[in-house]
């Protein structure tokens, strides 16, 4: 698994820890950890194809601001994506991203938590031993 | 709870941090609750509560009330209140699901009368009030009519023939608070939230039936003016809050905040804590659009309430007025609102952040509604789906001691994953049926994370407020059917 969950961090909510070899890696890894406390992606399908461009100010905030464009698709146009592919550009301050999924099917979907935001409680993208990893706290 | 030497009772469950015990404090912390409760609580409250103290403009005390948990920024059961000329106001105080809230019906209808009908009610209840991921509502409105639904909440409601007559005076602050600014609310948080009105969510929002337990029947005499009257009498409760809309607002200013504090000179121990002076560009672009989404609350709990009365109707082939389906009352408990208060000799308007914690205005409080206002305030302080709730009332000494706060529900004291380790959703389901509460839920792996003993015990909760004589109680209510968002 490129992410995995961190219990202990927030009781009421859910964090987890992504990382990978690349930036655009841990950007996906991520964006799929959101996905998944959502829903079991075994159970979708990826008919629809969502591209977003979004900027920010920095490395830290393109990745905030992602991860909350996934969860403002979730509830304006009731998608959820299962693959998913991030290219951020060389200043780190934008991205393109294509994501497949679908819309909810409350019949076929095994339907976890409903995700709320982002917040900023230990958010944050880092280098370490050559990898890059990001600590993200939703609220739930 | 962490070592703290410097901690000190000041009374039965009140406890005091002096200003000494971390560079910064204004003012001193000070905990509601009885040993027990203070022992288990988690050592973030402690750091919470004392960086809360740190906070420019804040008056009298900081407070964590009996539920007290770690929270962003603000711990979840934490009070504070601000000077409106020179303090702030912070996301982080009011919580990202803005106007999270209680919400009482009543009935005249008594429990054997409702027994053998509980399945049938959570059944049609679940699909008309529709919760989990993504959920969208039945009510379709426009821009227009969302924008006066940020302005005028319940009070629109009630011209749009969503709401009964005495409704809106039967929810804090009339129904809607005053200043919303629809201007000051992204295009993204209205996308978000113009479809979600009448729709549960999910986390540890819920609706339940419950019914009155005549052995934890406090006060006849003060539950008759909220027209609770019989043992085994059924009321609803429903908990929750603005939805997408609300958390929407709180991230993006947010993100506001973060960026405008360093202009403002104000550094804060922990980045969820962010905070801009209260008369601020900053700050009063937030409150604008926080009264927004307050209203929004209020009214997706009123939109839900009448689904409510259409499936009692439904089933037992009545009027919901002939039902006696009356609004007890409505509560906010994440909310931060101008209000005029006394502390240290001096009257004046405070910006009173309640961050998991109840307003309990006391009698004779001109914002209590005038059926109520001899008595107090109703406080509604949900436990959890197996432990059952209450109702109190507000006092006079919580306008004294606690800027007329009190405190929320039980506060949860175990992740979601040990939860889950614990129990899994259908097994849970199966025994609470067993107990005789009938439960539905969105999602198997929530219910199991909404599970009673990942809770702390709501009514040592309320047993400590009553003792500390902040809010009293009138009775407790236990759960026999509930839907888990």
């Amino acid at each position: 698994m490129p992410f995995r969950f961190l219990p202990d961090i927030a009781l009421a909510d859910i964090a987890f820890e992504a990382e990978s070899d690349s930036v655009n890696g841990l950007f996906e890894s991520s964006a799929l950890a959101v996905s998944d406390i959502m829903v079991d992606p075994e159970t979708l399908r990826s008919g629809t194809t969502r591209k977003v461009r979004i900027s920010s100010e920095d490395l830290d905030r393109l990745l905030y601001d992602f991860l909350t464009e996934i969860i403002v698709v979730k509830d304006v146009d009731s998608l959820l994506f299962r693959e998913i592919e991030v290219e951020v550009a060389a200043d780190q301050k934008s991205l393109e991203a294509t994501m497949k999924g679908e819309s909810i099917d409350r019949d076929r979907h095994l339907l976890r938590n409903d995700v709320k935001a982002v917040t900023m409680h230990m958010f944050g993208v880092r280098r370490e031993g050559g990898r890059w990893k990001a600590t993200v706290v939703l609220d739930i | 709870m962490p070592h703290i030497d410097s901690i000190k009772q000041v009374s039965d469950v009140v406890w005091e941090i002096p200003t000494s015990y971390k560079s910064g404090m204004l003012v001193p912390a000070r905990i509601y609750a009885t040993k027990k409760l203070l022992d288990g609580m988690d050592a973030g409250v402690f750091e919470q509560l004392t960086n809360l103290a740190c906070l420019p403009g804040i008056v009298k005390n900081a407070y964590a009330m009996a539920d007290a948990h770690w929270g962003y920024g603000f711990p979840i059961g934490g009070v504070a209140a601000f000077d409106i000329e020179s303090g702030v106001i912070s996301p982080g105080g009011v919580g990202f699901d803005i106007n999270c809230g209680m919400r009482l019906i009543r009935t005249n209808l008594r429990y054997p009368e409702v027994k053998s009908k509980v399945k049938e009610l959570v059944d049609l209840m679940f699909r008309l009030v529709p919760a989990g991921v993504g959920v969208k509502g039945t009510l379709r409105i426009s821009e227009s009519q969302f924008e006066e639904v940020m302005k005028y909440g319940v009070k629109w409601c009630a011209e749009n023939g969503l709401a009964w007559e005495d409704d809106p005076s039967h929810v804090e602050e009339g129904g809607f608070i005053k200043g919303a600014d629809p201007s000051k609310v992204s295009r993204q948080a209205c996308s978000r939230g113009i479809n979600q009105l009448g729709t549960l969510g999910s986390g540890n929002h819920y609706l339940e039936i419950q019914v009155v337990d005549p052995a934890r029947f406090f006060d006849r005499d003060l539950a008759k003016h909220f027209g609770i009257v019989e043992e085994d009498q059924v009321v609803v409760m429903v908990h929750c809050g603005s939805r997408g809309f609300g958390h929407q607002v709180g991230s993006d200013y947010l993100r506001v905040f973060d960026s405008a504090m360093k202009r403002y000179g104000i550094s804060v121990r922990d980045r969820e804590l962010a905070c801009a002076p209260f008369s601020s560009k900053e700050g009063k672009d937030y409150y604008g659009a926080m009264v927004c989404a307050a209203n929004m609350a209020f009214t997706n709990r009123q939109v839900i309430v009448q689904k409510v009365r259409e499936a009692f109707s439904q089933v037992f082939h009545r009027d919901a007025e002939a039902l006696d389906m009356h609004l007890i009352y409505d509560v906010c408990h994440n909310v931060a609102k101008v209000e005029r208060h006394s502390y240290d000799g001096v009257n004046a308007e405070l910006l009173v952040h309640r961050k998991g914690a109840t307003r309990s205005f006391g009698p004779g409080h001109h914002d209590i509604p005038a059926p109520y206002r001899a008595i107090g305030q109703p406080v509604i302080i949900g436990g959890s789906m197996e432990t059952g709730s209450y109702l109190l009332v507000g006092t006079s000494k919580a306008m004294e001691d606690t800027f007329g706060s009190t405190a929320h529900g039980s506060g949860r004291t175990m992740s979601r994953t040990a939860a889950k380790r614990e129990v899994r959703g259908a097994e849970l389901q199966r025994k609470m049926l067993e107990r005789g509460i009938y439960v539905k839920s969105a999602t198997m792996d929530g219910l199991a994370e909404e599970a009673g003993f990942a809770y702390k015990d709501v009514s040592e909760v309320v047993e400590t407020m009553d003792r500390a004589g902040i809010s009293k109680k009138v009775v407790a209510l236990r759960p026999v059917g509930n839907i888990k968002g």
